[in-house]
C-alpha cells in the first residue's frame, strides 16, 4: 500500500510528490499523458520561475527542473495510466488504473493528492452557434498544435478571449507566420495580464476589442467568416451591431474549468467559486485522507504558486499517512466579505498543528489603496496594505495562528476594510 | 383544385396560382417570404391529392445548390446492379441490410463521406412509442412495428439499444382529463402497455423531476439507441454480406426509357441498375424529379438538440416530454429530455422551418427558447451544463406522412422518402417493406433466391469503458493498445480508436472516429484527444498531417507546417 498516490504529474503534482517521497512517504504519481510535465511541456514562453528560481524559464525547462529533481529523489511514477475507477474504503483508497503494460492495476493509498489541473471551457460553453466546421480550437489545443506537433491550425484566424494563453497564442501565431485579426472579448477589462497584452498584442499590432463577442460562426468545411457584436453591460450582444470578419480559425480563451471530476466521484464538496475541492489549511478536502492542489484547487496565475500549493500539500499527505491515530479534524470556515471572490483555503481545522496558515484569494473587483485584514473572533490579528488589487491577479497572504488557542466557537474572517 | 388556390391566394399570396399533375397538385408563383411557401403547401395538403409540388419561389431568396462531393473519377461507371440505393441514412442502409439477405448486387451510394451524416446522426435517438402520428397514417403503423423490431436487430447487429419507457407529463391537473383521450389513441396506433400513473409512482421513477407535475402517462416501449451507429451497423452488416457502397457519390441525372429508369449519372460514372431505391432524405423530391416522378415536396424542417454533461445524467432514467395538445390537432410530445443510450441528457429537438435543406446552423434565440422551456422539467439541470448543441433537419412533406411505395409512373422505382421523425424508430419496418417492394420489382426480370451465405449477426465493437474488469484485462492482455486512454472524458482507448479506422467501411475523419468511438464527444469537446486521435489516424492510414480532416472536403484540421 502507498503513503501517497497523486493524480497528475504537471508542476502541481510533481511537487506533491517529491515533497511526500522528501518526508518518507511511500509515494506514486499517475500520469495519464506518456510524459511528465503536464501543460508546461507545451508552454515554450518564458516567465515561469520568478518566484521560486528567480529566473525567467520556460515552461519546459521549469517542469524539468522538476522532473530531475523527482528522478534524483527516486520518486515513483507511472505514466500512460488513467485512472479509472477510485472507491475510499476504512483508511485506504482503492484505484483501478488502466495501462498498456499491465492492462488493469488495482493501486491502494492511505492518501489521494488530486492535481488534476484544469480543462479549458469550450466554443459551446460561451455560446457561439452558428455552423461547426473545422477551424475551432482552444488556446491551449492551438497551443499544443503549434508547439509540439510543429502545424499551424490556421493562417488567418481571430481569437475570442483575452486570457494569458489566448494572448500568448496571438504572438505565436503570428511569429509562426499566421495573420491575427484581432482579439474580442466579452468584458470590458482584459482577462490576461497586463504584460501579455503589452508583449504579445501591442508589440505585434493585433488589435484588441473590449465588449465584443462571436456570436455566429460561418463555413461549412472550415471556418470562412464570423459574426462579431458589440456587447451590452450584461454582456449580451446588441443587435444591429454585428459584423462580418473573414477567418480561417477562432482560437478560444475563454476560461479555465478545474478538472474535479475524480474528486465528484469520490463525494468530495466542491467550492462554487473556485470549481475546487473545499479545503483546510492542510489542503485535505472535507473527505477525510483527499487532497487537492495546483490549478485543479484553483486556477492559478503563476507556476510558482501551483507548486508551493503542491509542495504544502505533499507535506501533509505524507505526515497524516504517517499518523497512526489520526487526530479528529474539528474545521471551523473563514469567512469573507462579499467583495471578495473566493478564498483558499476555506476551512481551518484548529486540531491540526499547522498554525502558520497561507492564503491565496481573489478580489470580485479591482479596488486601489485597500487594506485587507484578517480577524479571529472580530479582532484584527492581520491586515496588509495594497495599492490595488486586482482580480486577475491572484493574491497570497501567510497568517500565523500559534499564538492563538483556537476553539470551534473561534470565528475567521476574512475581508477588504 | 379552384378551392385550394381560392383559399391559398385569400390567405397567403394572389400569386399563386395551382395546377393538377397526374394525381397530384402543383403550386406555382413568387412570393415575398419562405413562410409564404410553407403555408400554401400546408393549406393544398390532404385536400385529396396524392401530394402537394410546392414549386413557389421567393424573391430575392437565394437557395444554395446541393452540397457536391469534390471527387470525379469513373470508379462506378458501366456499373451493372440489381439495385442502386441512394442515401446512406438509416432508412437506406436499413434497406441495404434486409435485400442483401437475397442473391442481387446491391450498391448503395451516398453523396457524403460517411454514412449518416444528415439527420441520421443530427437527431434525439429515441425508439419512439407510434403515439405521436394519427392512427391510420403509415407513420404510426411503421413506428410501432419498426419499434417492436428493434429487440431483435439491435441484438443481431450488435449495437446497444435500452428501453427506458417515456412519460408524457401532466403539469397542470386538468390535463389528467386528456389521460383517456391518449390512452384511446396509444390503443388505435396498437401502442402495448401505456398506463396511467401518479405522482407519488413517477417520483419513484424519475426522483428528480419537477415536484410540480402531477403525474403522467407511461409508455414502456419507448426505447433509446445511438442513431449513427445504428447506421453504420446496420450497412456494416450489409457489406458483410456483400453489398458495395460508395461514399463521395453523387446523383445528377436518370435517363429513362419506356417508363423505366435506364441508367443513372453520378460524379464516379454511370450506372446501369435494373430497380432503385430513393431513400435520398432531404433530396429525396429531388431525386424523385430526376425520374420525372416528383408527387410531394420535401420542405426542410429544422431541429436543435443540446446534450449535457454526463456527470449530470443520474437526474434522468428515462425520456421525458410535456403535454401539449400541439399545432396539427395531433397529440405531440414537442421535444423533451432524454436520458440517451450514452448517459448524457438530451434536451430538445424543437422545430422551425427554413428554406435550406443542408444548412444546419444552430440559432442563439430559439437555442435558447427551447432549453428554458424544457429544462426546468429537471430543476436540478440547468443550461451550464450543455456541453455541446447541433442541428439537424426532418424531411418533411406538407402530407405529413411517409411515402413508402412503388412510384405510379417509373416501374423500377422505389421511394422511402418523407422520412421524419420518427423515422429511426420505423426503419426496420420501413427497410422490410421496401425489401418486398424492390423484390417485386426485380422478380419481373429476374429469379430471385435467398444467399446461401447470409449472416443477420455483426460482431459488437469493443468499447472497454463498459466491460467487466476481467473482460477489459484480457482484451489489454492481447492488445495492449486498448491499455491506452485517448479520451479521457469518454474513457475512449487507442485500440478502439484504431478498431473504427480498420472497420468494414474505412474512415479517416476526426468525426467519423468521433461517432463511432465517442473519442471527442466529453466534456473537452476533443480539446484534449484531438492531437492524439489525429496521430494515430495519420500513423494507421495513408494519410499526412494536413490531409486530415474533421469531416471530408475542405476541412483539414491543420494548416501547413511551421516553418522550423
Amino acid at each position: 500500500m502507498y503513503d501517497v498516490v497523486i493524480l497528475g504529474a504537471g508542476p502541481a503534482g510533481l511537487a506533491a510528490g517529491i515533497e511526500a517521497h522528501k518526508k518518507g512517504a511511500n509515494t506514486l504519481i499517475i500520469e495519464r499523458e506518456n510524459r511528465l510535465g503536464g501543460i508546461l511541456k507545451q508552454c515554450i514562453h518564458d516567465g515561469f520561475g520568478l518566484i521560486r528560481f528567480k529566473e525567467r524559464l520556460t515552461g519546459p525547462e521549469y517542469a524539468n527542473r522538476y522532473i530531475k529533481m523527482a528522478k534524483k529523489e527516486g520518486l515513483e511514477t507511472l505514466t500512460s495510466t488513467f485512472v479509472s475507477h477510485i472507491k475510499k474504503g476504512k483508511g485506504v483508497f482503492y484505484l483501478e488504473a488502466v495501462n498498456s503494460e499491465c492492462g488493469i492495476t488495482s493501486i491502494e493509498a492511505k492518501t489521494v493528492i488530486l492535481a488534476n489541473g484544469c480543462r479549458e471551457r469550450t466554443a459551446k460553453q460561451v455560446h457561439i452557434h452558428g455552423s461547426r466546421p473545422s477551424g475551432i480550437y482552444t488556446a491551449g489545443l492551438a497551443q499544443y498544435f503549434v508547439n509540439v506537433f510543429g502545424y499551424l491550425p490556421c493562417k488567418k484566424c481571430v481569437i475570442l478571449g483575452s486570457g494569458d494563453i489566448g494572448l500568448i497564442m496571438a504572438r505565436r501565431l503570428t511569429l509562426e507566420g499566421a495573420e491575427v485579426k484581432g482579439v474580442y472579448e466579452v468584458k470590458s477589462t482584459v482577462s490576461g495580464l497586463t504584460r501579455n497584452v503589452a508583449q504579445c498584442l501591442d508589440d505585434y499590432n493585433i488589435p484588441l476589442h473590449l465588449s465584443h463577442t462571436i456570436t455566429k460562426v460561418i463555413g461549412d468545411e472550415r471556418v470562412e467568416a464570423v459574426e462579431i457584436c458589440e456587447v451590452d453591460q450584461n454582456m449580451n450582444p446588441i443587435k444591429g451591431t454585428e459584423k462580418k470578419v473573414e477567418c480561417d480559425g477562432v482560437i478560444l480563451s475563454v476560461g479555465l474549468i478545474p478538472e474535479n471530476e475524480v474528486a465528484e466521484s469520490l463525494d468530495v464538496c466542491l467550492d462554487p467559486a473556485t470549481k475546487g475541492p473545499l479545503v483546510d489549511q492542510n489542503f485535505m478536502s472535507l473527505i477525510e485522507g483527499v487532497y487537492s492542489c495546483g490549478n485543479a484547487l484553483h486556477v492559478n496565475d503563476l507556476v510558482d504558486y501551483v507548486s508551493e500549493s503542491g509542495e504544502y500539500t505533499g507535506n501533509s499527505a505524507a505526515e497524516y499517512s504517517k499518523r497512526s491515530i489520526k487526530k479528529e479534524r474539528k474545521l471551523v470556515r473563514v469567512k469573507k466579505s462579499n467583495d471578495i471572490l473566493y478564498v483558499v483555503p476555506q476551512y481551518i481545522d484548529i486540531n491540526s498543528t499547522s498554525k502558520k496558515i497561507v492564503l491565496y484569494f481573489r478580489v470580485k473587483e479591482k479596488r486601489e489603496k485597500v487594506v485587507i485584514c484578517f480577524k479571529l473572533n472580530r479582532e484584527t490579528i492581520f491586515t496588509k496594505k495594497y495599492k490595488y488589487l486586482n482580480p486577475l491577479e491572484m493574491e497570497r497572504i501567510e497568517i500565523e495562528l500559534e499564538l492563538y488557542d483556537l476553539t470551534e466557537n473561534d470565528k475567521f474572517e476574512f475581508a477588504i476594510e | 383544385m379552384i378551392k385550394i388556390q381560392r383559399k391559398i391566394q385569400q390567405t397567403v399570396s394572389k400569386k399563386i396560382v395551382c395546377k393538377e399533375w397526374r394525381s397530384s397538385i402543383i403550386l406555382e408563383g413568387m412570393v415575398e417570404d419562405w413562410s409564404d411557401v410553407v403555408k400554401a403547401g400546408k393549406i393544398a395538403a390532404n385536400k385529396g391529392y396524392k401530394g402537394v409540388v410546392n414549386k413557389i419561389e421567393v424573391k430575392n431568396l437565394h437557395i444554395p445548390e446541393i452540397n457536391k462531393p469534390i471527387i470525379a473519377d469513373n470508379s462506378l461507371d458501366k456499373t451493372q446492379t440489381d439495385v442502386l440505393t441512394i442515401g446512406g441514412g438509416v432508412i437506406g442502409c436499413a434497406i441495404a441490410r434486409e435485400l442483401a439477405k437475397w442473391d442481387v448486387s446491391i450498391l448503395l451510394v451516398d453523396k457524403e463521406d460517411d454514412l449518416a451524416m444528415h439527420t441520421s446522426s443530427r437527431n434525439d435517438g429515441i425508439i419512439h412509442p407510434g403515439l405521436a402520428a394519427n392512427p391510420k397514417t403509415k407513420k404510426a403503423y411503421y413506428n410501432v412495428k419498426g419499434n417492436a423490431m428493434y429487440t431483435k436487430v439491435s441484438e443481431e447487429l450488435g449495437v446497444v439499444f435500452r428501453r427506458s419507457g417515456s412519460y408524457v407529463l401532466f403539469e397542470k391537473r386538468w390535463m389528467k382529463l386528456v389521460a383517456p383521450l391518449i390512452m384511446k389513441r396509444a390503443n388505435q396506433n396498437g401502442i402495448k402497455g401505456a398506463t396511467v400513473i401518479g405522482m407519488k409512482r413517477l417520483q419513484e421513477e424519475e426522483p428528480y423531476l419537477n415536484t410540480s407535475i402531477k403525474g403522467a402517462i407511461f409508455f414502456p416501449s419507448t426505447a433509446t439507441v445511438s442513431p449513427y451507429k445504428m447506421t453504420i451497423a446496420y450497412a456494416e452488416n450489409a457489406i458483410a454480406n456483400g453489398i458495395v457502397l460508395s461514399l463521395n457519390t453523387i446523383v445528377t441525372e436518370m435517363k429513362k426509357e419506356r417508363g423505366k429508369i435506364i441508367s443513372v449519372k453520378t460524379n464516379r460514372g454511370t450506372i446501369y441498375p435494373k430497380v432503385v431505391i430513393n431513400a435520398s432524405g432531404v433530396y429525396a423530391d429531388k431525386i424523385a424529379n430526376m425520374a420525372d416522378d416528383q408527387f410531394f415536396t420535401i420542405h426542410p424542417r429544422k431541429g436543435e438538440i443540446a446534450l449535457m454533461d454526463k456527470k449530470k445524467g443520474y437526474l434522468l432514467n428515462s425520456i421525458v416530454g410535456k403535454f401539449n395538445l400541439g399545432h396539427s390537432k395531433c397529440i405531440t410530445k414537442g421535444g423533451g429530455l432524454v436520458k440517451t443510450i450514452e448517459g448524457n441528457i438530451l434536451t430538445g429537438p424543437n422545430a422551425y422551418e427554413q428554406p435550406y435543406r443542408e444548412d444546419f446552423t444552430t440559432n442563439r434565440d430559439s437555442f435558447e427558447l427551447m432549453v428554458n422551456k424544457l429544462i426546468d422539467t429537471v430543476p436540478k439541470l440547468s443550461p451550464g451544463d450543455i456541453i455541446t448543441y447541433m442541428a439537424g433537419i426532418r424531411a418533411a412533406t406538407y402530407e405529413e406522412d411517409f411515402i413508402v411505395e412503388k412510384s405510379e409512373y417509373v416501374s423500377n422505382l422505389v421511394h422511402a422518402a418523407g422520412i421524419q421523425s420518427p423515422g429511426l424508430a420505423s426503419a426496420p419496418a420501413i427497410a422490410e417493406e421496401i425489401e418486398r417492394l424492390a423484390l417485386e420489382s426485380l422478380s419481373e426480370t429476374k429469379d430471385i433466391k435467398r444467399k446461401e451465405k447470409w449472416n443477420a449477426r455483426r460482431k459488437k465493437d469493443k468499447q472497454l469503458s463498459i466491460m467487466s474488469l476481467p473482460e477489459r484485462k484480457r482484451i489489454i492482455n492481447i492488445n495492449s493498445d486498448y491499455g491506452e486512454i485517448v479520451c479521457r472524458c469518454e474513457e475512449v482507448s487507442k485500440g478502439e480508436i484504431i478498431d473504427a479506422i480498420n472497420s468494414p467501411i474505412a474512415v479517416k475523419t476526426v468525426d467519423a472516429v468521433k461517432r463511432r468511438t465517442r473519442a471527442g464527444m466529453g466534456r473537452c469537446q476533443g480539446g484534449f484527444c484531438m492531437p492524439l486521435v489525429i496521430k494515430i489516424i495519420e500513423e494507421n492510414t495513408d494519410l499526412e498531417m494536413t490531409e486530415i480532416t474533421k469531416k471530408g472536403k475542405d476541412s483539414a484540421v491543420l494548416k501547413e507546417e511551421t516553418k522550423t
